[in-house]
């Protein structure tokens, strides 16, 4: 019988004292949501790919100054994003973050009859083109909070800007996108 | 028109249905590079490291330098230095010794050794004490070294305790073959004694080298010359060194037969 899974503390703790394998443990937990915020600012799924292994080797060299009892995601994430921060400035240009629908997703509710399904799909897929318009500011804050579902501290890690800001910052973002949806759904 | 909760709640939903490129298998390549040793503590590295602070620190001390610059064939002039290493204390005993000229000798038995001919400055006449210098302390060829106590017009100077050092090599003096370091202050003259190319160097007390016969870098570590001319008789070096003017070192030297 399988054990509870270590905590994040604890497997922090060990690593901090040279556990290679607790921090591997560790990457395996946040492989995902690191590579997708790299992904959400480079644009570029092998800048992203890059960033967040440079950001992850960073971050073991930088344990000690980890804080027991911290969150890890946001330590972690702000570490990965500056990282791919600063692959974009290095590079010099920025890939175009171009979000897309998996292909045969299905809408949520059930067993939505074909034709309203096609509806919803319709409606999504309008959704996220308005997301993709917006100004790339717009777009990392609301990719941040609901697509990849960071919580406040974590945007803000990610981001790079404090935790109110993120609060204002997606405020905006909303209201623009809600005044899109509302001149797409006039047309 | 969709109310804020109800976008919000569209573009969470939307979250969970977005095609995302495939989350890369990180670990391995991390475990690789944390268990990796950084560059700066590679062994090559520190070994680098090492060779070239000891590549700096032989460079600062000129003999080394010049060993090295002669090693690559290259030759460096070395016209002033800023500190200059303080004199040694002389130690007690015959002149000599204290000077590490080399072995007492005469000046008969001085010719007979060297097997070329020294060279004696009539001006001054017979030298008190008699030194060479051979192999392996000495140059290639070795040395002759006249000594002269103090005299009427020349003192004793104070870093030798004799009046007027005679030091006589074989080698060429052109000026990429010797050198001197030079404190602040002090000036080199391009002279010329009967012919012969020489230096007349003076001011702040100045170590002395050249190439010897062997090709080697050979330097004066026991003592700091004073007021000193070097003249380039044909294949032998002459120094004169002393608390002498320069008219009386060139008379010096122009009596030297």
């Amino acid at each position: 019988m399988e054990g509870r899974p270590t905590d994040d503390g604890e497997l922090f703790a060990r690593a901090q004292r040279g556990d290679t394998a607790a921090y591997e443990e560790i990457v395996h937990r946040y492989e995902q949501v690191a590579f997708r915020t790299a992904y959400t600012i480079t644009g570029s799924a092998a800048d992203a790919e890059d960033a967040a292994q440079d950001g992850f080797v960073k971050a073991y060299r930088a344990l000690a100054s980890f804080r027991p009892g911290a969150e890890p995601r946001p330590w972690l994430l702000r570490i990965v994003a500056n990282e791919a921060r600063n692959r974009v400035r290095s590079a010099g240009r920025r890939h175009q973050l171009e979000l897309r629908l998996a292909e045969g997703f299905r809408p949520g509710g059930a067993a939505p009859s074909p034709e309203a399904a096609t509806v919803a799909s319709e409606d999504r897929r309008r959704l996220l083109g308005l997301v993709n318009e917006l100004s790339e500011e717009d777009r990392h804050v609301i990719a941040s909070r609901y697509f990849l579902e960071l919580s406040g501290e974590e945007t803000a890690s990610a981001l790079g800007i404090p935790e109110g800001t993120v609060k204002s910052r997606l405020s905006r973002a909303l209201a623009r996108l809600r005044t899109r949806v509302e001149e797409a759904s006039g047309a | 028109m969709p109310e804020l909760d109800r976008l919000e709640q569209l573009l969470a939903d939307l979250g969970g249905d977005l095609e995302w490129p495939a989350t890369p298998n990180l670990a391995p390549a991390i475990r690789r590079r944390i268990l990796a040793r950084p560059w700066f503590e590679s062994r090559w590295a520190i070994a680098a490291a090492v060779a070239i602070l000891a590549l700096a620190a032989l460079l600062v001390y000129p003999p080394t330098r010049e060993a090295i610059a002669h090693w690559f064939n290259l030759r460096t002039r070395i016209t002033q230095v800023t500190v200059l290493p303080t004199p040694t204390p002389l130690p007690p005993g015959p002149i000599g010794q204290r000077l590490g000229l080399g072995d007492s000798s005469t000046l008969p038995a001085a010719r007979a050794t060297v097997h070329w001919q020294v060279l004696l400055p009539s001006s001054l006449g017979n030298p008190d004490e008699v030194y060479v210098g051979l192999p392996p302390v000495g140059p290639a060829g070795g040395d002759v070294t006249l000594v002269y106590a103090a005299r009427p017009g020349i003192p004793a100077s104070s870093p030798t305790g004799a009046a007027v050092l005679v030091t006589e090599v074989q080698g060429n003096l052109t000026s990429d073959s010797f050198g001197k370091t030079l404190g602040d202050g002090a000036t080199i003259d391009q002279v010329t004694v009967a012919g012969h190319p020489g230096y007349w160097i003076a001011g702040t007390p100045h170590v002395f080298y050249f190439i010897d016969a062997a090709g080697k870098v050979r330097y004066e570590t026991l003592r700091l010359a004073t007021n000193t001319i070097l003249i380039d008789e044909g294949g032998t070096i002459v120094r004169i060194e002393g608390d002498l003017t320069k008219s009386q070192a060139l008379s010096i030297a122009a009596s030297l037969s």
